[in-house]
């Protein structure tokens, strides 16, 4: 029976190959997206799966009175909150310091180091591959490595109590390797070593007291606990022993579970579109199958007459269909499942692999995935395989034999309503991605506030084996660059934009008290010069005037107004707490997007510091006259090559520096793109295959109309017209959808373009050009056809 | 074996009432061989519907060997039709994506006979009706006169008791029409009954009693010899 199943639908299939095809086509297509989409869901759910009990791992956010946030607090709260509270169950500190050197033999390494206290894997339970986790970092000389660091430095064997030498100074024995986590994870670790290492460097004693928040912490909690109380307890705690307590407004519990999306909301986003995404997509192939299908019926009422009459009951009936769909759906997933390994995974690792790592699929790990297709396939084969046939099985055989399907009325409301979710998903998503293009663009070419072009950006921070000898060489560099002809200017800064770190401090005018929250960089008397940023009053720094002593200041325009000055005469700022007289503001600059748009400018106050002090400094940039870049990148890249230093020097475009900060939405631009692409092309293969059955089922009335005199030109209108309007429906259902999902998705961008009408009728338009051009194929063919053959074949 | 009495079908639109039968009467003896004839849209072919349990009466009474089955559920009636009633129709109504083979094997598959015993009655019909060198062909590579054997061996495959045929001669010419008409004489003669709804004197002539139909009402009945004697 089965067999005989198998054997129509592979007739059937066959003998409807240009449907057959476009529903391989449009079913490959999409759930090859559904399944990519899912993956990477998938990947970011599953991603610290092995962690066991995370809803009761929590970790703490400071809150300051400013309204701030962030993930750090003082480093000895801790072990206060440890000694009050008998909830916790384990707690740990996490911090990174400085960036160790790690060597062993000959080989030198620099991993991303986290040093971590013994109860780290009590409340994290990583996949050790050896050693033991209870006892991996118990002992102060340890080190625990991940495989992916292992395996670079010991091969597979097994590194067990082999020595690592840190810093050049101390040696560490080899006591745990853990399997690699998901590039998804919360956790971007290389190495573990212990807190107590910490203890020996005076630097770090000097900054771990209450005063300075740079340690983050975990907590493992009772089930039990009350956490609104516990927050309350920690929040008196660090009240009572902060130094300035008046910056502090709280100190929060938050779960691990939400650690990833708290520090790149932007990931909340992409996740919840990418479910969105599949299930709009899916939502497409299911109305396609389910229309094409619908139609085919029609065709086929007499067959299903005919086995009635035979003898055949509906069960078997609907069991043919579903073999037929079922055919169509598995080998889509096969050919999807080809599609997503070879091609979409590969591109989706493209976008947002510099970001986020990574993603790869192995069969072991990741079989829930292939549940979840063949979960998928099932679903979907069952719906279209037996919602279509329902309404038609239940047709008497005597009307079904004549091929009169007159029973069925109500079928066009719901195919029409189906066409109009389509298209008004398609336009949702034709609307988003011209408006994302448009913002996008908009960030990108908005006036920064400084030229970026021609700028060669190198970045010194190398770490030099000899300080002086590199301060030497690289003066000499300095001398060359004065003395090139094509060198315009050039600076020695430790920030740049697109990289100024979020280093914040309280400032105050001494005369009126009046504080300001502001962003600090050092830069020399070339920064402005060579960046093209300009003086709004005052003057520049200049090496004649200004010493590194005096630390003179540049602010921008906007801490000027934020300290409600109208001039700088004889103004100086101070830092809080500082004792010193303060720092004397020579100038200010205009205000420049020293960060991505998506930010607002914030005040931002530059120091003096001394072009040849390559201790401070991470950045040379060099304005070079056009057309010399290559000459100036050797020139530069030359003079480093001779200074000895254990990281290699690089150097970029500021242009591609500029550009680099959109590169995350701009991946999520790709992605829309694509789904946008792909919902308006399967919809439109759906609609072109119901369209050729439609046209089928109109021969002869076209014939007629032919033989009456209407010409081709009106029988096209007349074939395309009912399309046409609904696809203009879709439009005027997804406008508003559009205008309200991307009016507050811009609100997060401080500048941002406002919502302008021809978005929307660009993307309407879009829709219906491609739909014109779709049912223009189907109704000109059908349109021309002879009358005296149509005629006669019905 | 077929008694049916004061029998009613309406169809009604939204405006119409059409009375398709009006309080028919007629009875079929088992092993006969009936003609219903009469213009179109006597109510021939509705009759035949309720005959062969594809439609349900809306009146009357209608007894299938000794059983009253007016008012039976589709799932009875389908049951009561797969293993007692053969179809033969006007446009074949083949299945195109079968074989000739498959096309009438498919009833003996819905009445769960075995495989072997199913390849051994499939191949004796196609004997039976000579067309077993076409087994593999499928329905649009045969000629019309081919085209309605299969149908009527797909008919007969199951050893139905009833045979309904609906105009069998209809998109034929007259030669293949012949020797379709002879096949079902020969099936009558073994004892099949045959209803068969036609407009062709020259078939109605095959039959031993006619039934002329006007409006949903039988209007004449006449056994063959009667028939051949008035004219």
């Amino acid at each position: 029976m089965i067999q005989n199943h198998i054997k129509i639908s592979l007739r059937n299939l066959w003998k409807n190959k240009l449907l057959s095809t476009l529903n391989l086509l449009g079913l490959s297509i999409g759930i090859g997206s559904v399944l990519t989409l899912a993956f990477s869901v998938y990947a970011y759910y599953n991603a610290d799966s092995n962690i066991e009990g995370q809803e009761n791992i929590f970790y703490l956010k400071t809150v300051t009175t400013g309204g701030d946030t962030y993930k750090s607090t003082p480093y000895p709260l801790l072990n206060e909150i440890v000694k009050a509270s008998p909830e916790v169950i384990a707690a740990t500190h996490m911090q990174g310091w400085g960036q160790p050197w790690l060597k062993y033999g000959e080989t030198e390494f620099q991993e991303s180091s986290n040093y971590v206290d013994p109860d780290f894997f009590k409340i994290f339970s990583l996949p050790f591959k050896y050693g033991n986790p209870e006892t991996a970092l118990e002992k102060k000389y340890s080190i625990v490595l991940f495989h992916k660091i292992s395996q670079k430095i010991f091969g597979e064997k097994n590194p067990l109590g082999e020595t690592i030498k840190l810093n050049d100074s101390i040696n560490l024995t080899v006591t745990g390797v853990i399997g690699d986590l998901s590039p998804y994870s919360a956790f971007r670790l290389g190495v573990l070593m212990p807190t107590k290492l910490l203890e020996d460097y005076p630097t770090f004693i000097a900054r771990a007291d209450w005063s300075d928040s740079f340690t983050v912490n975990f907590f493992k909690l009772k089930p039990t606990t009350d956490i609104a109380r516990f927050e309350s307890q920690v929040t008196a705690l660090a009240k009572k022993n902060y130094s300035d307590p008046s910056t502090l407004s709280e100190i929060k519990l938050m779960p691990f579970s939400g650690m990833r999306s708290d520090s790149l909301p932007v990931i909340d986003t992409i996740i919840s579109g990418s479910i969105a995404a599949s299930v709009f997509v899916l939502l497409i192939v299911l109305i396609n199958l389910l229309n094409l299908n619908t139609s085919t019926m029609y065709r086929r009422t007499k067959d299903i007459a005919v086995r009635k009459i035979l003898g055949g009951n509906k069960k078997s009936i609907i069991i043919q269909f579903c073999i037929e769909n079922g055919i169509l759906v598995f080998a889509s997933i096969s050919i999807s499942a080809l599609l997503f390994l070879g091609f979409l995974l590969p591109k989706l690792n493209g976008i947002y692999g510099a970001d986020f790592g990574s993603i790869s699929f192995t069969v072991t790990n990741d079989y829930p995935v292939i549940l979840f297709a063949i979960g998928l396939g099932l679903f979907v084969t069952l719906v279209v395989g037996i919602l279509p046939t329902l309404r038609f099985i239940s047709a008497p055989i005597s009307t079904g034999i004549k091929g009169r399907i007159d029973t069925i009325k109500s079928n066009f409301l719901v195919r029409n309503s189906f066409i109009v979710l389509q298209f008004t998903i398609a336009i949702l998503f034709i609307c988003v991605a011209i408006i994302l293009n448009s913002q996008i663009g908009y960030m990108k070419n908005a006036p920064l506030g400084f030229n970026k072009e021609n700028v060669i950006v190198g970045n010194i921070d190398l770490e030099y084996k000899n300080k002086e000898t590199a301060t030497l060489k690289f003066n000499d560099l300095l001398n060359k660059l004065n003395a090139d002809p094509y060198v315009k200017d050039f600076a020695v800064s430790d920030a740049i934009p697109s990289n100024y770190d979020f280093n914040y401090n309280q400032v105050y005018d001494p005369e009126t008290d009046r504080e300001v929250r502001t962003r600090f960089a050092n830069t020399d008397e070339g920064y402005l010069k060579t960046l093209r940023i300009p003086l709004v009053m005052g003057r520049d720094f200049d090496e004649k005037l200004d010493s590194a002593d005096d630390h003179p200041v540049i602010i921008n325009r906007t801490t000027m107004k934020a300290l409600g000055w109208n001039s700088i005469e004889g103004k100086r700022l101070k830092g809080k707490g500082s004792v010193t007289s303060g720092n004397p503001v020579v100038g200010v600059m205009e205000d420049f997007h020293y960060q991505d748009m998506q930010n607002a400018v914030e005040p931002l106050v530059h120091f003096y510091s001394n072009k040849n002090s390559l201790a401070s400094n991470r950045f040379l940039s060099v304005r070079f006259a056009e057309g010399h870049q290559k000459s100036i990148e050797k020139l530069i890249a030359n003079g480093f090559s001779n200074i000895d230093s254990r990281r290699k020097y690089r150097q970029e475009n500021l242009t591609d520096k500029v550009s680099a900060q959109y590169r995350l939405i701009e991946g999520m631009l790709k992605t829309v793109n694509v789904v946008a692409l792909l919902t308006i092309f399967i919809s439109c293969l759906g609609m072109f295959g119901l369209i050729s059955f439609m046209a089928k089922r109109r021969v002869k009335e076209i014939g007629i109309r032919k033989v009456l005199g209407a010409g081709v030109l009106k029988l096209i209108v007349m074939l395309s017209k009912d399309y046409i309007i609904l696809v203009g429906i879709a439009a005027l259902i997804a406008f508003p959808i559009a205008w309200y999902i991307m009016d507050a998705w811009l609100r997060d961008f401080a500048y941002r373009i406002s919502l302008q009408w021809w978005m929307f009728v660009l993307s309407g338009f879009f829709a219906l050009l491609i739909t014109a051009f779709t049912v223009g194929i189907q109704a000109v063919k059908s349109a021309r056809a002879n009358p005296v053959k149509s005629l006669k074949t019905e | 074996m077929i008694t049916i009495t004061d029998l009613e079908k309406y169809y009604a639109t939204e405006e119409v009432r059409t009375i398709a039968l009006n309080k028919l009467s007629f009875k079929v003896n088992e092993g006969e061989f009936v003609a219903i004839m009469g213009p179109s849209g006597c109510g021939k072919s509705t009759l035949l519907n309720i005959l062969g349990l594809l439609d349900d009466p809306d009146g009357g009474s209608f007894v299938f060997n000794g059983i009253e089955v007016a008012g039976f559920n589709e799932r009875k009636r389908a049951d009561l039709r797969k293993h007692n009633i053969g179809f033969v129709f006007q446009s074949f109504n083949l299945i195109d994506e079968l074989t000739v083979l498959e096309n009438v094997e498919l009833p003996l598959i819905y009445t769960g006979v075995k495989p072997a015993e199913r390849k051994a009655r499939v191949d004796a019909v196609l004997e039976k009706m000579q067309i077993m060198h076409r087994r593999k062909h499928f329905p649009q590579q045969l000629s019309g006169g081919q085209q309605q054997r299969v149908a009527v061996a797909r008919a007969v495959v199951n050893n139905p008791k009833l045979i309904l045929a609906d105009e069998p001669t209809g998109n034929l010419d007259s030669s293949n029409g012949n020797e379709v008409m002879d096949l079902l004489t020969e099936l009558n003669e073994a004892g099949t009954t045959i209803i068969m709804v036609t407009h062709s004197e020259h078939d109605a002539k095959y039959s031993h009693r006619i039934i002329r139909m006007l409006d949903g009402q039988k209007v004449t009945e006449n056994v063959l010899s009667e028939y051949v004697s008035s004219k």
